[in-house]
């Protein structure tokens, strides 16, 4: 069986941090927002539209990208122009826009499924499953499978990883990496791993490191 | 009401952000649910009245909520400039450098752990007598001691935080119950006004130094307001006033309730106390007030003790989160669970210390009144004391360095007038260990105490100076927090800079 395409880094960040059947989430909606939040910047940093320079993000081209979700943050970043810092695009994006643009656009392409429950107390509640569970799981296991063979990670896919770490979802999904794995992965990152897109990550995790102090995570 | 004047107007990005951003009141009651408004007017001032013969604690509150005041211009003022506001260290690895800070940031986990197990023996030993009243069963005070401490713990490690409204609600009744019994007692028959609990001599008189910590130990908490600095509607605004209202809030209810059960118990209040110990306020009230009053009470009681533990359980469990994700602590502790964002090894970490004295003082018979509540509560309070006069000095030594952005109020002025005045409570503190304790100077508890402070620091400050040298990359982030970006992450940024922590 071909291995299913390797989709957007918010995508397949968005699959791995849902459980595979059932779809609840593995991080507290604070977490996943801040990680799908970074991983759309990202995204739009490798569709070269936007740059990370020191804490701003500067919008280099305003062409569309194609893509519905990163269009609309980058249609957002280039009204409210240099008024922010990435900590405080972080913060608003995670409080759930990204998830909602991201499960948008999985939705789309039926990845995921809208499953309406009803509520005990009246009123609907909406949740989003895995359409196959097999290609739900696949993200995480490509990365599992080329650090263990120490084949190399494109770009999108070690931004995956590093927010893989950043989100602390590395407990459940890389937990099986041993230390010379690990090395590995880390010694891509650093190698591998273009700066802005490591400054970006780190303003991932210091931000999600944030949210535990002040109790927001 | 909610002002996001430093943005443009019509910033999408602003308003989403504003609808998050916490105002004064729900600030002012995270910080008093660390403070446990009847554990500190029930629990600690009668049991110091015992312990000490010290009757000035009413004076000694005001005077404290003065000073504290004064060090929170300078202190609210550099959190506006710094990451990591809610801990003492970030500003001491600032302001003083980097190896006092990390000194401080054990010295500070010391004391908070003293306070949290000092809420268990207080749990343990208030609640055995009112289960003997209200069940007719007598309980060992600490089974019910461990029955608190497995509620925190659990409570802890998957951080369900209790839900803020539960909160506001038993703390608005402590509250209005304090006073309501203060109130009571002063209708009391043999009322008579106290002037020795408002006498100001007493503050440089023989003991004062004893009086001031027993007072410092009611205002723990009001550090955590610099928290919410960056999650405030204003941060110029919001975060100072917060604090100084809980301080003038604390110190008058502190203060009033203090007061209004010295002068009801008159002249013998001392021998009251030593026989009575946190019945002593209830006691007076109820002859007054009847039966329903004092079980609301004692009920009250418990579930601010319970409260008080698990907030100083989640402050201690993000110390070590915050130690640990800058590498000074084992980057374990910079772990969370993901589902929660729980820091889940430090809250551990601290359930197994709750655990261990727990166990210790059964096992060795110790009180868990005198020896636990009112030596851990009174231990810790020097511990915050010694910290706060630290972080005063490093305010100054901050703002000689930035002087940007804040007036010389805020910079010299403030700062000076409190770290003075700090290094002489400081210094009492410590000169009156024995007295605060209830022991003879030179005895085990009065050396053991200081020292293990002394030796904390000592150990923390050569920990820092390996560090400088073994890995400079950790050493530069010592006080940013798990805010800094380069430094002080948790997976990711350590796969960046510490390559041989992996390699072997």
């Amino acid at each position: 069986m071909a291995s299913p395409p390797q989709l957007p880094p918010a995508d397949d960040l968005y699959l791995t941090a849902h459980d595979t059947i059932r779809g609840s989430s593995l991080l507290s909606p604070a977490t996943l927002g801040l990680g799908l939040g970074a991983a759309l910047l990202g995204e739009l940093m490798l569709w070269r539209r936007v740059d990370l320079v020191e804490t701003e993000l500067v919008v280099i081209d305003e062409r569309p990208t194609g893509d519905a979700a990163t269009t609309a943050v980058l249609e957002q970043l280039r009204r409210e122009a240099g008024q922010h810092g990435v900590r405080n695009w972080l913060a608003y994006l995670s409080t759930g826009i990204a998830t909602d643009l991201v499960e948008r656009r999985l939705a789309r392409i039926g990845l995921i499924k809208r499953v309406e429950k009803r509520g005990l107390f009246g009123g609907t509640k909406v949740s989003f499953v895995p359409a196959d569970s097999m290609t739900a799981g696949w993200p995480a296991t490509r990365i599992r499978t080329k650090v263990s063979r120490d084949e190399p990670l494109d770009v999108a896919d070690l931004l995956l990883a590093g927010l893989i770490l950043a989100t602390g979802l590395d407990q459940h999904v890389l937990a099986t990496l041993n230390a010379r794995d690990r090395a590995r992965l880390f010694e891509q990152f650093r190698r591998h791993f273009p700066a802005m897109l490591q400054q970006l990550v780190a303003q991932a995790e210091a931000a999600v490191g944030d949210a535990v102090m002040a109790r927001r995570a | 009401m909610s002002s996001t004047a430093t943005q443009p107007p019509g910033s999408q990005l602003s308003d989403a952000l504003a609808r998050d951003r916490l105002g004064v009141p729900a600030i002012v009651f995270f910080m008093m649910s660390a403070a446990a408004p009847l554990t500190v007017v029930a629990g600690v001032v009668p049991t110091g009245l015992a312990v000490t013969g010290l009757t000035g604690i009413a004076i000694a509150f005001l005077a404290v909520a003065l000073v504290l005041a004064i060090f929170s211009v300078g202190y609210v003022a550099m959190a506006r400039h710094i990451a990591n506001a809610g801990a003492f260290y970030a500003y001491i690895s600032q302001g003083l450098g980097k190896p006092v800070g990390v000194g401080a940031s054990w010295v500070a986990l010391l004391s908070y752990n003293m306070f949290q197990v000092a809420s268990y023996g207080g749990f343990g030993a208030i609640a055995q007598p009112l289960f003997l009243d209200w069940f007719g069963v007598d309980v060992q005070w600490w089974i019910l001691a461990l029955a608190a401490w497995a509620l925190v713990a659990v409570l802890g490690v998957r951080d369900v935080a209790v839900n803020g409204k539960v909160l506001a609600t038993l703390l608005v009744a402590e509250i209005a119950l304090t006073v309501i019994f203060a109130i009571a007692n002063m209708t009391m028959d043999g009322f008579t006004p106290s002037a020795d609990a408002l006498d100001p001599g007493t503050l440089v008189g023989a003991g004062s130094g004893a009086l001031l910590v027993m007072a410092v130990t009611g205002f723990v908490g009001f550090e955590q307001s610099v928290v919410f600095s960056e999650e405030s509607r204003d941060p110029r605004r919001t975060v100072p006033r917060a604090t100084y209202v809980a301080i003038a809030l604390i110190a008058v209810t502190y203060a009033f309730a203090s007061w209004a059960m010295i002068s009801a118990a008159g002249d013998n209040v001392v021998q009251r106390a030593g026989e009575e110990g946190p019945e002593l306020f209830f006691n007076l009230a109820a002859v007054q007030l009847g039966d329903t009053a004092l079980h609301m009470g004692h009920i009250l009681f418990l579930t601010s003790l319970i409260a008080a533990s698990i907030s100083f359980h989640n402050i201690i469990a993000r110390y070590m989160f915050s130690l640990g994700r800058e590498g000074v602590l084992p980057r374990a502790f910079g772990r969370t669970v993901p589902g929660t964002g729980a820091p889940k090894n430090g809250s551990l970490a601290q359930s197994a210390v709750g655990l261990v004295v727990i166990v210790l003082f059964a096992v060795m018979g110790w009180d868990p009144l005198v020896e636990l509540f009112f030596w851990g509560g009174s231990g810790g309070g020097l511990g915050v004391l010694l910290l706060v006069t630290l972080t005063s000095f490093a305010v100054i030594g901050y703002f000689a360095r930035n002087k940007v952005g804040e007036d010389v109020l805020h910079r010299v002025i403030a700062p000076v007038v409190s770290s003075v005045i700090l290094l002489v409570m400081s210094y009492l503190a410590v000169d009156n260990i024995a007295k605060l304790l209830g022991v003879e100077p030179g005895s085990t508890p009065a050396i053991v105490v200081p020292s293990a402070f002394a030796v904390l620091f000592v150990a923390g400050v050569i920990w820092a100076l390996y560090l400088r040298s073994a890995r400079p990359q950790t050493y530069s982030g010592i006080g940013l927090g798990a805010r800094s970006a380069t430094t002080g992450g948790g997976g990711f940024s350590a796969a960046l800079n510490e390559n041989t922590e992996y390699n072997r």
